[in-house]
């Protein structure tokens, strides 16, 4: 039961997301007849399966959201923005609720009281004067029919050929004994003599007396399969308990098809009769029929993805392989046909990483939604503008990237964007605007923020450096200088402490955070005009782009992204270098020997590659044999029995079948260093 | 011979919970994730004892779906029901009038699952 | 009632060892094998297999022999093993394959625990098919323990 549970809750994550979107959406578009559909019908799944794995709360809950939605899509309530923020303060509630760790807190339990209040509150205040008067009467009879109790007389005659329809009206009959105390009266006057009985023909009939507290419409429904197949009557005979009334057991005893007058002659209060039309209203119901709003996804699990992905990189390999061999052999027509693969395999490729990834989509919902509440809690008029959500990414990596970026869309709306009034001030249109926008570039996805805002003041963060003793006061920053301080652990340019975090507090935590995801973060700022910041996220951790390196028959691939720049260098002029920190274009670049930190026999050529690696805001060179080209490959794990290897990303296939190791360079500097400081240390 | 059951809903919890039930208590299960989907069972050839669907699902919904299985002269006489809350009067009328057997309540418990089953299949 | 277990044996210098077949998955010939910086001498490195990358491991050296010489018997036995409850692949590089076979459980005898040469823990039992003493190994703890295995002669 417990990996259902999970399952549900995974699903119920997925819906309430889905939801919240189209709350949103509904903001833009309050018309929009298949957001309104979508609306009532999450709800309306949340309530099912909520009750189906004990999530009462849940379901209590969206049963008051779904029977609002269903006025709003018969159009007896409109979408208004107070309905709106009761549904998005439900959305969170609902994510709290699903959450067994605070689902019976304190605070959820007061805020779901709360909430159901304001949300009868809305279900009543639409409504016309005759709707109310209608609820009126219907919570009456609701409260009174829950005490009371009221009697029927039921006939029930199936038609001799209802078999045939795959019906058992024994079934029907049994079913009312769970609406409450039954007298049944089978008549089987009409059975013939054994010889000419036909199994396949209906000989009984029923008379029922039966006594319940629940509506007429709850026996009809027992009788819905069968009523076209039947003969079937249901009269209220009293508004009491009659089951234990001697008379009328004793006349259905005695007499079949007994006349309704005569049984009602039996209690003191006559009511009248009350058949209901069951035809009108049938077809009055079916007018309200609706479509449902078109959703075209399905679920795979991740390992499948997994194996395919595998596969279509072995594919990648086979080929390369073969494209080896053709070039080898060099057949025109063998060529021709390599190339042909070729192409399908990258088309292959292309496809099998777009199923794999999902679109940034998924999480902008969540960023209008900071954006919409934390701009209302500032007093500021800002707008979302979004471009290029379709663009895809590794689940994973885009679950590691939410966080920074709602932490950047924070900094936008806080820091950023400045009230109305110093806008107008400074000639600004008085709305702000955040822009993010997200776009492939090789295999890597740019996400950028950038706002209208503030910037940065180059003269201010000087400032501050001073203040803090990091620079001197005579010292002038540059604007990369800058940049790079931004990222320096524990730097910040605000000058109050509000509840969100300032700009600088965290970006050096950002960065740590964005290189987890082997990405890269950039600023970019200019003062009054404001802030754009970039992030660069493999598309997936499956996959990198990579350049081929060599060290004597060994070949490693090390992140493009890392690389700020190759530089040849001869080995002879390394050696001389002190504390091994080479000058390479003015910069003093400390560097380690790859064949030695590897511990590789052989010896360097005399003409080998200097690779700077971007680590920690500095450059650090590692030296490598030689380059050998770029390569985009698939990225695999070299198993769990070198799980402390670090250094080591994992592997990928090459051309020719062997495996090259691909380098962590971040931690692989970060080891190298260890190892240098415990040296001096020694 | 095991009774063989297909199994519609678009939600992938409820759908394990009817799965497991049933494969528990012998059935043979085949599973439909939405109205359309299930449709590739009717081919002629599957032999389908009982149809369980939910109402409200993307693509294609249980209503369209009882209907598309009544009017295929070989599914036209196989058992159908539906899952619905009891809110649903409207919805339970559609779907009888679409060709439905019978309905079960949501939320359910095993028992009253396999109690609903036994009332259809003989 | 327990019937006939089927093993894989494999030589390693001297000794015939025994593993059972449901671990092995693939016998291998030797490929070239890209090595791992920085990691155990007995960590040979890795391989590629059909796409899947295996890291091969020296069992001789494992078990405390002298290194591994290639020659053109030597193969890799892909080991499927448990490390901390996932499952995961392994070649082991040795000697030379041996034979499948089926044995009874009542023709096992417990390792010998005294004056044994290999650590007790590893060695599940032991059977002899005709003059051949033949060493049946719990091929997990083989592969996860870190250390080397140690020897006494």
């Amino acid at each position: 039961m417990e990996n259902f549970i999970k399952k549900f809750i995974e699903e119920a994550t997925d819906l309430i997301n889905a939801l919240e979107e189209s709350v949103l959406s509904l903001e833009d578009r309050p018309e929009d007849k298949e957001l309104i559909n979508e609306v009532f019908r999450i709800m309306h799944s949340l309530k099912g399966s909520g009750a189906m794995f004990g999530f009462d709360k849940i379901s209590d809950f969206t049963h008051n959201m779904e029977n609002i939605y269903d006025e709003v899509r018969n159009s007896e309530k409109q979408i208004t923005k107070k309905l709106l923020d009761i549904t998005l303060h439900s959305v969170d509630h609902l994510r709290n609720l699903l959450n067994v760790n605070i689902a019976e807190s304190k605070e959820v339990v007061q805020k779901h009281e709360e909430l159901n209040r304001k949300i009868e509150e809305f279900l009543k205040s639409g409504r016309t004067e005759k709707q109310k008067t209608d609820t009126r009467i219907n919570q009456q009879t609701t409260i009174t029919s829950g005490e009371q109790f009221a009697s029927y007389y039921i006939f029930f005659e199936p038609n001799s050929d209802i078999f045939d329809n795959g019906a058992n009206p024994l079934y029907t009959v049994d079913d009312l004994y769970e609406l409450g105390e039954c007298k049944v009266f089978a008549r089987t006057e009409k059975i013939p003599h054994l010889g000419k009985y036909d199994y396949s023909t209906c000989y009984i009939y029923w008379e029922i007396i039966l006594q319940t507290s629940l509506d007429i419409y709850e026996i009809e429904d027992v009788f819905m399969f069968v009523e076209d197949d039947c003969k079937l009557k249901i009269q209220k005979i009293s508004d009491t308990k009659i089951i234990n009334n001697k008379n009328i057991i004793d006349a259905l005893s005695k007499e079949t098809k007994i006349d309704i007058s005569k049984l009602k002659s039996f209690v003191t209060d006559i009511v009248v009769d009350n058949i209901v039309d069951e035809e009108k209203k049938v077809s009055d119901k079916i007018k309200k029929f609706k479509q449902e709003s078109e959703i075209t996804s399905i679920r795979i699990a991740t390992e499948k993805i997994d194996q395919y992905i595998n596969l279509v990189s072995e594919l990648v390999s086979a080929h390369a392989s073969l494209k080896l061999f053709s070039t080898k052999i060099n057949n025109s027509e063998l060529n021709e046909i390599a190339e042909n693969i070729g192409n399908i395999t990258e088309e292959i490729r292309d496809n099998a990483f777009n199923i794999s990834l999902i679109p940034i989509e998924n999480t902008i919902v969540r960023f209008r939604r900071l954006v919409r509440d934390l701009s209302a809690g500032f007093g500021k008029n800002i707008e979302f503008v979004t471009e290029g959500t379709d663009t895809r990414i590794d689940k994973t990596l885009l679950q590691i990237i939410t966080e920074p970026l709602m932490h950047i869309i924070r900094n936008c709306v806080d820091h950023g964007i400045e009230k109305e009034n110093e806008r107008i001030a400074l000639g600004k249109p008085p709305k702000g605007k955040i822009f993010l926008r997200a776009y492939h570039s090789g295999s890597n996805v740019h996400i950028e923020v950038s706002d209208d805002g503030k910037g940065i003041d180059i003269n201010k963060v000087t400032k501050k450096a001073v203040e803090r003793g990091l620079i001197n006061f005579n010292v002038v920053l540059s604007k990369e200088d800058v940049k790079n301080m931004i990222f320096t652990p524990g730097f910040s340019t605000t000058d109050k402490v509000s509840d969100i975090s300032g700009r600088g507090v965290g970006m050096d935590i950002l960065k740590r955070k964005i290189a987890e995801a082997r990405g890269d973060i950039d600023i970019d700022f200019e003062k009054n005009k404001g802030t754009k910041i970039t992030l660069k996220i493999p598309i997936t951790l499956a996959m990198i782009d990579g350049l081929l390196v060599k060290i004597g028959e060994s070949l490693y691939i090390v992140q493009l992204m890392a690389i700020s720049k190759i530089t040849d260098i001869f080995y002879s002029e390394l050696k001389k270098t002190k504390k091994n920190v080479a000058v390479i274009d003015g910069e003093q670049i400390p560097f380690y020997f790859m064949r030695e930190e590897f511990e590789i026999s052989g010896e360097y050529p005399e003409e080998n590659k200097f690779l700077a690696i971007k680590y920690k805001n500095k450059n650090v060179g590692l030296v490598f044999d030689s380059v050998v080209g770029e390569y985009q490959t698939v990225l695999k794990s070299i198993g769990k029995l070198y799980k402390d290897h670090e250094m080591i990303a994992g592997a990928t296939i090459l051309g020719d079948g062997t495996v090259a190791l691909v380098l962590d360079t971040n931690k692989l500097i970060t080891k190298f260093s260890d190892k240098g400081q415990q040296r001096i240390r020694n | 011979m095991a009774k063989t059951i297909l199994i519609v809903d678009d939600s992938e919890s409820i759908r394990e919970v009817v799965n497991f039930t049933l494969e528990n208590a012998g059935y043979n299960v085949l599973i439909g994730i939405d109205g359309r989907d299930a449709l590739k069972f009717f081919d002629g050839k599957t032999i389908i004892d009982l149809l369980i669907t939910d109402l409200y699902m993307p693509n294609m919904n249980g209503i369209e779906l009882i209907k598309s299985v009544r009017a295929d002269p070989n599914y036209r006489r196989i058992p159908i029901l539906f899952l619905t809350t009891e809110s649903q009067r409207n919805k339970k009328m559609q779907a009888k009038h679409a060709g439905a057997t019978g309905w079960i309540i949501k939320p359910f418990v095993p028992a009253k699952l396999l109690s609903a089953l036994n009332k259809v299949l003989r | 009632m327990k019937e006939k277990q089927t093993y894989l044996t494999f030589v390693l210098g001297n000794e015939i060892f025994a593993a059972d077949i449901r671990k092995a998955t693939n016998i291998i010939e030797v490929l070239p094998i890209t090595k791992v910086p920085r990691s155990p001498e007995y960590m040979k490195g890795v391989i590629n297999v059909r796409g899947i990358v295996l890291p091969v491991i020296d069992t001789r050296m494992k078990f405390g022999m002298s290194p591994i010489k290639i020659t053109k018997n030597t193969v890799i036995i892909n080991f499927n093993i448990d490390i901390e409850g996932e499952q995961s692949d392994v070649g082991a590089l040795v000697d030379a394959p041996g034979t499948v076979i089926d044995i009874s459980d009542k023709d096992i005898s417990p390792p010998p625990h005294i004056g044994a040469k290999y650590k007790s823990e590893l060695v599940i039992g032991t059977f002899k098919i005709k003059d051949d003493f033949i060493m049946l190994l719990d091929i997990n703890k083989v592969f996860t323990l870190d250390e080397l295995l140690e020897i006494k002669i």
